[in-house]
């Protein structure tokens, strides 16, 4: 009985979605569009999509991580592993209804203000609807008998559970993108718009590089979240086990983060090279025409983010005793990552009033205009990444000493394997000044695959050099200043904003066409805004998210402080 | 708490800090692309005026191709293209070849490039046969004297259908849309309150001379919300009221919206 009130919410909410649908179609023959009062319906949409995407993330992201956790602590036997999943779990349950109320609003508001468009969306998708709600009534069985027999079940049956519940959650999350990915590059359609093949517009040039994007964004998105709960409950700690506790919960979380964070730019490239091959003017609008300049806000956002991240571990490091002998390294690293960030947020052109343009010659700076290209863009994150990573390898060994006889080789190799790809990296980019477009856009491939090349052999090094390490001292958890803690909600608050401008840039590449090509925007905004407005419309979504997020988190402690009664 | 009040705190910081952020970039709305008047009795030299309009906007390629630029672009560089045209493709003259080029772009890919281009008259751009001519009439001037004419005959002419997707757009659009912002104002009853030949008040300020004392932007919002600024003596909420229970917010489209616009706009006191 008990456990029917749980799922009463959001099998009450599945069935709010769906049900509208089927008897939609009739009514969005008579208008094309209603209007929202006061703020007008794109806004209404866009606050209430990515408020509802910003909850998905979290929901999809954490139980991935929290599985892991989970495995980790049955193979190792340490219950603090559970513990911490454990804690991560509680965060999902409230968060998995906001979701589901967040997307049922969406789904209304579409038929009430779109109606058109939406049944447009069901006359191609229709099909996919039913799938998608028997998926999501699994994942809401999952997730709370998860959450609710936790320690109830025998840790194989838990994990299975777990199993089952981040595999509902990814094919859910890969249908809805196949509904917004074919906005942006639709096919499997007739010339007039009727569909032809369903699987062809499931399958279109971009849902897969999103729905990869969207998997590796949201665990680092959603380990931000877990870290910025960690940090929020070290502040309110009113003992030293519970700040030891909640410093590992913010550290872990973080990691999970940044470990998500580096790859995620590769798989932006993948996006951002089909949508290219999917259509050049969509290509062309997105990196050299109205929305060139998001990527300047997007390179500051992406700048502090490693800023932030590079920081909180030499921060760590303080905690660690032995790592004081790698202090000297740091003004070194943080000259390297400041380097790539200001390159990388180089605009190409440049915000001049008329006479200064004169000056220059145009909007180019003659100097600086230089770094503003992708062959100069793609160095600098390449190398960013690799001074990040360097960051996190020195404070892996920080309290550690190789015992390994071959450790002086094994050092040399990673110091050779750093240079060579840093050199490597650093010769294509200038390469690419001298050669035609269509092989400069080729060597951003290697220059990846080599920063990956060398983080996998350098990690591989290490951890067998690192295997029978010895210990020079502890890992003083708790003892990290208040400002790591700020940061890690900066982190949160960072990768929140940048996701919101990145649904804006998916989104809003379509400008005037709701499909693409396919189903012109008529409406009266059908015009696409000032990055300025956009970015007000951004900053007020993630404090209404972080209102929630508030919420759920006062909760989660709430629930624990009952549990501890 | 203080530390709670501390996170909020530092949360708006930052959520502020990221939207002045946005503030320090160039701010440009983005309309969708205007459809260029063509009419069939253009001259050539009329035709290249309208092709380079075409060229800079609703054709979108300047997105693309550059003219007379020493960068390496992404696709080719159009400077000269009108006299190096006649010898890109055996058997094909200038104006065939650059038909060619814009409506089946694949046909023939320039050394070093990738194919990639859409064909003009298909969606997202959808030119119609007329803006073509006058594109090919434009892409000739960069060499040579056009040779192209609004008679010309494309061979393509007989297998476009033109704006085929597009249509499921406009086709179930509420009427109107081939009526000038005169009518519109009138099919939409904003002369039943407002006076637009004479500076007489009716039950709203005479629109007489609007164009003077507002700017397009600002008519725009004086349309979509009126309450937003009330001319002196006036009350508020009246217009709102009025055009939200005749359903104008929920019929009236972008075209229309800009065509009541632009008349307003050109309302200057009868000067």
């Amino acid at each position: 009985m008990k456990l029917d009130r749980r799922y009463g919410f959001p099998l009450a909410l599945v069935a709010c979605l769906f049900i509208p649908v089927l008897v939609h179609a009739q009514i969005a023959d008579e208008i094309a569009y209603r209007t929202f009062p006061v703020i007008g319906s794109r806004v209404a949409i866009w606050a209430v999509a990515q408020l509802h995407l910003l909850f998905a993330a979290f929901v999809l992201a954490v139980p991935m991580f929290v599985l892991i956790i989970e495995y980790i602590g049955y193979r190792t036997g340490e219950k603090r592993y559970d513990r911490l999943a454990y804690e991560f779990t509680k965060l999902l349950s409230v968060a998995f209804s906001l979701t589901a109320a967040m997307g049922a609003l969406l789904t209304f508001m579409l038929m009430v203000l779109y109606p058109k468009f939406t049944n447009y969306l069901v006359s191609i998708f229709g099909w996919t609807f039913l799938p998608y709600a028997l998926l999501f009534i699994a994942e809401a069985v999952f997730l709370y008998t998860y959450y609710y027999g936790w320690g109830k079940f025998s840790p194989r049956l838990h994990l299975a559970l777990g199993v089952g519940l981040n595999l509902v959650g990814t094919a859910i999350l890969f249908i809805a993108d196949a509904w917004l990915t074919f906005m942006m590059s639709p096919s499997g359609i007739t010339e007039s718009g009727g569909l032809e093949n369903l699987w062809a517009a499931v399958n279109n040039f971009t849902w897969m590089p999103i729905n990869i994007h969207r998997l590796i964004a949201n665990i680092s998105f959603g380990g931000s979240i877990a870290a910025a709960y960690g940090a929020y409950r070290f502040l309110s700690a009113k003992t030293d086990e519970e700040r030891a506790h909640y410093d590992w919960m913010g550290y872990v979380g973080n990691f999970i983060a940044i470990c998500a964070f580096l790859p995620l730019p590769f798989a932006g490239y993948w996006l951002a090279n089909e949508i290219y091959a999917y259509s050049q003017n969509l290509g062309m609008t997105l990196m050299g025409g109205a929305f060139s300049w998001l990527f300047i806000i997007q390179a500051v956002l992406i700048g502090m983010l490693f800023l932030a991240a590079n920081y909180y571990l030499w921060m760590g490091m303080e905690r660690i005793k032995g790592a004081e002998r790698f202090r000297g390294a740091i003004k070194y690293l943080l000259i390297s990552v400041a380097v790539c960030v200001l390159v990388w947020a180089i605009p190409h052109s440049m915000v001049a009033s008329i006479e200064e343009a004169r000056k220059m010659g145009g909007a180019h700076h003659p100097l600086l205009s230089v770094l503003g290209v992708m062959s100069a863009k793609n160095t600098a994150v390449n190398i960013l990444i690799l001074t990040t990573y360097i960051s996190f390898l020195l404070y892996r060994r920080g309290n550690k000493e190789a015992t390994v006889s071959w450790a002086k080789t094994g050092n040399l190799a990673q110091f050779l394997i750093f240079t060579a790809t840093i050199a490597f990296v650093v010769f294509l980019g200038i390469y690419g000044y001298f050669v035609e477009a269509k092989v400069r856009i080729g060597l951003s491939i290697p220059q990846v695959l080599s920063v990956l090349a060398a983080m996998v052999s350098v990690t591989v090094i290490d951890l067998m050099m690192f295997r029978t390490a010895r210990e020079r001292g502890e890992i003083e958890w708790g003892k990290m200043p208040v400002r790591a803690q700020y940061t890690l909600v900066f982190t949160a608050i960072s990768f929140t904003w940048l996701m919101g401008l990145m649904g804006y840039a998916r989104s809003g590449l379509r400008q005037h066409w709701h499909v693409y090509g396919v189903l012109r925007d008529t409406s009266v905004d059908a015009f696409t805004p000032t990055l300025g407005y956009a970015s007000y419309v951004v900053s007020i979504i993630v404090l209404i998210f972080f209102s929630f997020i508030a919420f759920v988190f006062w909760l989660a402690g709430i629930s624990d402080s009952r549990e501890a009664k | 708490m203080k530390h709670l009040l501390g996170i909020v705190l530092f949360t708006v910081l930052v959520t502020a800090f990221y939207g002045y952020v946005g503030q320090l970039v160039p701010q440009q709305e983005t309309y969708p692309p205007q459809n260029t008047e063509v009419s069939e009795n253009l001259t050539t030299s009329e035709m290249v005026d309208v092709g380079r309009e075409i060229f800079d906007g609703k054709g979108t390629c300047i997105a693309c191709h550059t003219i007379g630029s020493s960068e390496a672009g992404r696709f080719p560089d159009l400077a000269g293209i009108g006299a190096s045209s006649a010898s890109k493709k055996e058997g094909l003259s200038d104006v065939e070849y650059l038909a060619e080029s814009l409506y089946e772009p694949d046909e023939f890919i320039v050394d070093g490039f990738s194919p990639g281009m859409p064909p003009v008259n298909k969606p997202p751009i959808s030119l119609g046969q007329q803006e073509v001519l006058t594109l090919i009439a434009y892409l000739q001037s960069l060499g040579v004297q056009p040779t192209v004419t609004m008679q010309t005959k494309l061979k393509y002419a007989a297998e476009i259908q033109e704006n085929a997707a597009t249509d499921l757009a406009s086709s179930e659009e509420v009427g109107g849309e081939e009526l000038g912002g005169e009518a519109l104002l009138a099919a939409q009853g904003c002369i039943a309150c407002h006076h637009l030949t004479e500076p007489l008040r009716l039950v709203g300020p005479s629109l007489f001379d609007v164009g003077k004392k507002l700017t397009r932007g600002e008519i725009y919002e004086a349309l979509m919300d009126p309450d937003a600024t009330i001319a002196e003596g006036y009350p508020p909420g009246l217009m709102s009221a009025s055009m939200s229970a005749s359903g104008f917010y929920e019929k009236i489209t972008l075209k229309q919206l800009e065509s009541m616009v632009n008349h307003l706009a050109s309302l200057e006191g009868g000067k």
